[in-house]
């Protein structure tokens, strides 16, 4: 009798489990694994801590003077490991702030300098030693940097605050901070031409519905005051920049997205394109694919130059590969082409023969590139694979991979990554899951995802998903699992969708790898400022200025509660176009909203003011009509502020500069 | 809705007042004003303060829509190293290289009524108040704020100031200040600070402190150190005479500030004052050697403050008093201390645009003067201390 009720309950409990898989799944078979959803995404506890484990993620890494150190920074571990070149090993670490970014090494070889993109600092760190001697306040979300031509000021892209520190690297201080494009990323000082190029992520504000342009920053370098501000129009993500010895180009990496076209174009080739940029001494600009016909290198990352000036290395990490472009080549097509044919270029898939002589290919993710000074090695950083590959620039071709000593287990989580960040899943691999949304972020544009012209939808961060099911605008997707799965697949990449253990993996690597970084506005172990306490009790207020109660519908906490700041409930705040089927929207989460412009689910609203100045007339998001402007401003501050609770409990783990930013 | 109705309510008052500056500006006096030659004495903030010689300005030369500006209208000039703007009604207007390039809405501009524009002196962005925005000129290209997109108080913009890290606007709408490190908007009005109503109409900083010239609420001052506000106001309340002398601001109706040598220059539309910290100073047209006491702007160069009346361009340093004004024939008049015994009054064979001037600035030996008819491009030909000067 036991028997057969346990063989029943077994049954049933299987049956259950398998209609509870299929559902979530969003009505497709996949086998019922308990651990698929209720282990592999968690980030906490014992069990997690068992089955996932603490790898490098090299990032970006800069090689010593003298060619035989090579200093990688270690995203994820919050180190940077020393590598013996020489012998091919990794010899050494050094703890750094909370999650590095870059990496520099002064040309005396005594100091090294890391940017802390979590900690809003740059590490000053004395070589060989390893001891860090100073720490120096920068904007927010440092990333690349590099000196100045005599050395003494070092030029940082703050990727959060979207300007530049010039830090005086006598009184180790901030001189100034320009404004740069949207999300800088990417710094690059010529000493011939004089000037200094920041490269940008994200378009600047555009208007509705047209295509993006993303700035790349030009400083003259002396006076320390932006010269000019130019934009590659239809590209975005240009993460990094580098400068040929000429000073004749600047060349950016990029990524050209075809946001204004249905998704379905895939099959064309047209959804998203990847190359780079090249503004030229003249100020003339040009964008060059990469791709090939029905062949597709996604996510340019890095960017070297090799001292004759010759050829430029590029790493595609969503493809595995680094391309060496011939850079006369470039420039031989280039002063040939009129301004037509180069509006051309820009989209010629048929060009790149012409000027990439190799691709050479790399371990998983292939991100930031490093050049020896003699110009013999790239230094390719593997992010999820823990390693290096060397490339032999006489004979063109991988020579070495070293082992930074990462585990050497891959998790699911870890698989997820390699995943998340590969293109192999798409059509042509035209692009990865990374492609719209970098950094386990979103991309800031909006997609015709459909392909009808209608439900226009603005890219939605990744980051801190975990428990705030249901996904997508609408609110029709009840699990990543149906984001990703089926539905990827059908109007997204166009080809099979993931496997079941690939959708596992992908599904834990997001819910558990991406985070929101510490709120600029509200850092933590901080409290509110008396701004954002004044916005809080406006989030919170149940009557009017003059006293009349706010139907519960139409107060801010009703959608936007817990520790998402979301009821995850459809709610209609009166957004809805012309465009759109439907008028009832998913309450976003509110954490770090702040970088996450634009607005709305179509991504109509520029900032968060026009949410309520533009979009809010009819109190419908919110009653808000009320309020004076200065009271909307501090409602926006107290918007601002909204940080997961995590960041407010921890200890002071960040090594953050507490003074303002 | 009510912020709709005080959208539209500031708006308006913006646009009055507008109206009632570019209404004035067509108003030329028929003559030069006769002095009236009263007893007094010359002065000092300071009785121990020696004041050098004032510069005297001359080789006048006119810039219209002859040479390229987009109007005659001239709301403000500013000096940019090599570059001079101009803030005209119909555009905002650059001179390089001995040419006028104008830029309007179609540029990126907010609006192309520019009222004011100030340089950062951290990162050398030029920032421009319209009458419909605030907009941030940058490497060549135009962004703009406005209180629809960004937590700026109001879209009538007076002036802007740049402070360090900090931009200024006084608006229609209150003071607004911009963190440009954090992108932190905050707005001061009458419902935080000591202003009689939200309308401001300059703003300057200066020895750790940031003065609003708030319409009808006289100069309201902000402590950086300790963050907080006090006012200076009229000791005589509403009456449009002066009781007693520097005994305060001379008029809550203030229209412009200025500060420099630890001097703060408040102009009115009824007498200039300046204090000094300690002690203010009150001077009027018929009094001392100010052209008019309707004043449309001060700006303090060193220890001189110029102040843009409607009847010519005053300068004063303490003790000597120069103004400069253009005749019916467009010839030109220097008077040095006017209404006193010691006035002297040189003919000049140039001279300013119009006498209703707005604005000014300052490059070496060399003034610009913003008028309702033309901007005015001046060099120092002398000192009044000079036994013969050439104007």
């Amino acid at each position: 009798m036991l028997i057969i009720t346990l063989a029943a309950g077994r049954f049933f409990v299987h049956k259950w489990g398998a209609e509870h898989a299929r559902y979530m799944a969003g009505g497709v078979d996949h086998p019922p694994n308990c651990i698929s959803c209720h282990l592999y995404p968690q980030r906490d506890g014992f069990l997690a801590k068992m089955v996932n484990e603490n790898y490098l993620s090299p990032l970006n890494g800069a090689v010593s003077p003298d060619g035989k150190k090579l200093y990688v920074v270690a995203q994820d571990a919050d180190v940077v490991v020393v590598v013996d070149i020489p012998n091919s090993e990794a010899v050494s670490r050094i703890k750094t702030g909370r999650r590095p970014h870059s990496a520099k090494v002064s040309a005396d070889g005594n100091t090294l300098y890391v940017t802390n993109q979590w900690a809003n600092n740059i590490y000053v760190i004395d070589l060989p030693g390893g001891t860090v001697r100073d720490s120096i306040m920068t904007g927010g979300g440092p990333a690349s940097m590099d000196f100045s031509p005599d050395g003494r000021f070092l030029f940082v892209a703050n990727t959060y605050t979207h300007d530049i520190s010039i830090i005086d690297l006598q009184e180790n201080k901030e001189a100034r901070r320009l404004y740069a494009g949207n999300f800088p990323t990417g710094v690059a000082v010529s000493p011939q031409s004089g000037f200094t190029y920041i490269s940008s992520q994200r378009t600047v504000p555009v208007k509705f519905r047209t295509p993006p342009l993303t700035e790349i920053t030009i400083i003259k370098t002396s006076g320390q005051r932006v010269a000019k501000r130019q934009y590659f129009k239809s590209a975005h993500i240009m993460e990094n920049v580098a400068v040929t010895p000429q000073g004749d180009m600047a060349i950016t990496t990029l990524v050209r997205p075809k946001n204004l076209v249905p998704s379905m174009q895939i099959e064309r080739g047209w959804m998203i394109n990847h190359g780079i940029g090249i503004v030229r001494s003249d100020g003339k600009m040009a964008q060059l694919l990469l791709d090939e016909p029905n062949a597709f290198y996604p996510d340019p990352y890095g960017i070297v130059i090799h001292p004759n000036g010759k050829y430029a290395y590029v790493s595609h990490s969503g493809a595995d590969v680094v391309s060496i472009i011939d850079l006369d080549a470039v420039r031989a097509l280039l002063d040939s082409a009129s301004e037509e044919e180069l509006n051309r270029y820009a989209n010629h898939l048929g060009l790149s023969s012409l000027y990439v002589v190799k691709r050479i290919k790399t371990g998983s993710n292939p991100k930031g590139l490093a050049i020896s000074p003699d110009g013999k090695y790239v230094f390719v950083m593997e992010r999820m694979a823990d390693h290096v590959t060397v490339i032999d620039t006489d004979k063109l071709e991988a020579v070495t991979n070293i082992d930074l000593g990462g585990p050497k287990k891959i998790t699911v989580s870890r698989r997820g990554g390699q995943l998340f960040t590969n293109a192999g899943h798409t059509f042509h691999m035209q692009y990865s899951c990374y492609t719209c949304h970098p950094d386990g972020h979103e991309d800031g544009l909006t997609y015709d995802l459909v392909g009808t012209g209608r439900d226009l939808a603005n890219v939605q961060t990744l980051r801190d998903l975990y428990g705030t099911a249901p996904f997508k605008w609408k609110g029709t997707n009840v699990s990543v699992y149906m984001q990703c799965g089926m539905r990827f697949s059908k109007f997204v990449t166009r080809t099979e969708s993931f496997a079941p253990e690939d959708l596992d993996a992908v599904v834990a690597y997001i819910m558990r790898e991406l985070t929101h970084p510490p709120n600029i506005h509200h850092m933590p172990g901080t409290a509110l400022t008396e701004a954002q306490k004044r916005g809080k009790a406006l989030f919170e207020r149940i009557v009017t200025n003059d006293g009349r109660e706010i139907p519960v519908k139409d107060r801010c906490t009703t959608c936007h509660n817990g520790p998402s700041y979301s009821n995850f409930k459809l709610a209609n705040v009166g957004s809805a176009k012309e465009t759109d089927d439907v008028i009832m929207f998913d309450a976003p989460n509110l954490n770090n909203v702040y970088e996450s412009a634009p607005y709305l689910h179509d991504g109509s609203a520029q900032t968060l003011e026009e949410i309520w100045t533009i979009y809010g007339g009819d109190d419908n998001h919110g009653y808000v009509n009320d309020m004076t402007k200065d009271q909307l401003n501090d409602l926006v501050e107290y918007l601002k502020s909204l940080t997961a609770a995590r960041f407010q409990t921890e200890k002071d783990d960040y090594q953050i500069n507490k003074s303002e930013l | 809705m009510k912020k709709n109705a005080n959208r539209i309510r500031w708006t308006a008052r913006g646009i009055f007042a507008l109206a009632i500056v570019s209404f004035l500006g067509f108003i030329q006096p028929d003559s030069p004003k006769i002095n009236s030659k009263t007893s007094k004495e010359t002065f000092s903030q300071s009785s121990e303060k020696k004041a050098a010689p004032m510069p005297l300005y001359g080789k006048w030369k006119s810039f219209t829509t002859k040479d390229g500006l987009p109007s005659d209208k001239i709301y403000c000039v500013r000096v940019d190293g090599d570059r001079v703007w101009a803030g005209t009604n119909h555009g905002l207007a650059l001179l390089e290289d001995g040419a006028w390039k104008v830029f309007t809405e179609k540029d990126g501009l907010a609006h192309r009524g520019v009222l004011s524009i100030d340089v950062s002196p951290v990162t050398g962005d030029l920032w421009i108040g319209t009458m419909s925005g605030l907009s941030r000129y940058s490497g060549g290209r135009f962004e703009t704020f406005t209180q629809l997109n960004s937590g700026l108080a109001n879209d009538v913009i007076y002036s802007v100031f740049c402070d360090e890290k900090d931009v200024w606007a006084a608006t229609g709408g209150g003071a607004s200040k911009l963190d440009t490190y954090t992108g932190k908007w905050e707005i001061y009005t009458e419902r935080n600070a000591p202003m009689h109503e939200p309308w401001t109409y300059n703003v300057c900083a200066g020895g750790g402190k940031v003065f609003i010239a708030a319409w009808g609420g006289g100069v309201i001052e902000w402590n950086k150190e300790t963050k907080r506000f006090r006012d200076y106001t009229d000791p005589d309340g509403e009456l449009e005479i002066d009781l007693f002398p520097n005994d305060g601001i001379v008029h809550d109706i203030t229209t412009a500030v200025s500060y420099a040598n630890d001097l703060l220059w408040v102009a009115t539309y009824f007498g200039m004052s300046t204090y000094d910290g300690n002690q203010w100073k009150g001077y009027f047209d018929h009094d001392s050697g100010l052209a008019s006491n309707f004043i449309n702007f001060v700006k303090a160069n060193g220890d001189v403050g110029w102040l843009c009346t409607d009847n010519g361009l005053s300068s004063f340093n303490g003790i000597t008093w120069v103004t400069y004004k253009v005749l019916e024939n467009k010839k030109g008049q220097v008077i040095i201390n006017g209404n006193t015994d010691d006035e002297k009054i040189l003919p000049a064979s140039s001279a300013i645009s119009h006498n209703f001037a707005m604005g000014v600035d300052f490059s070496g030996d060399v003034i610009w003067v913003a008028t309702s008819k033309g901007l005015s491009r001046g060099e120092i030909v002398g000192y009044s201390d000079a036994a013969t000067t050439r104007l």
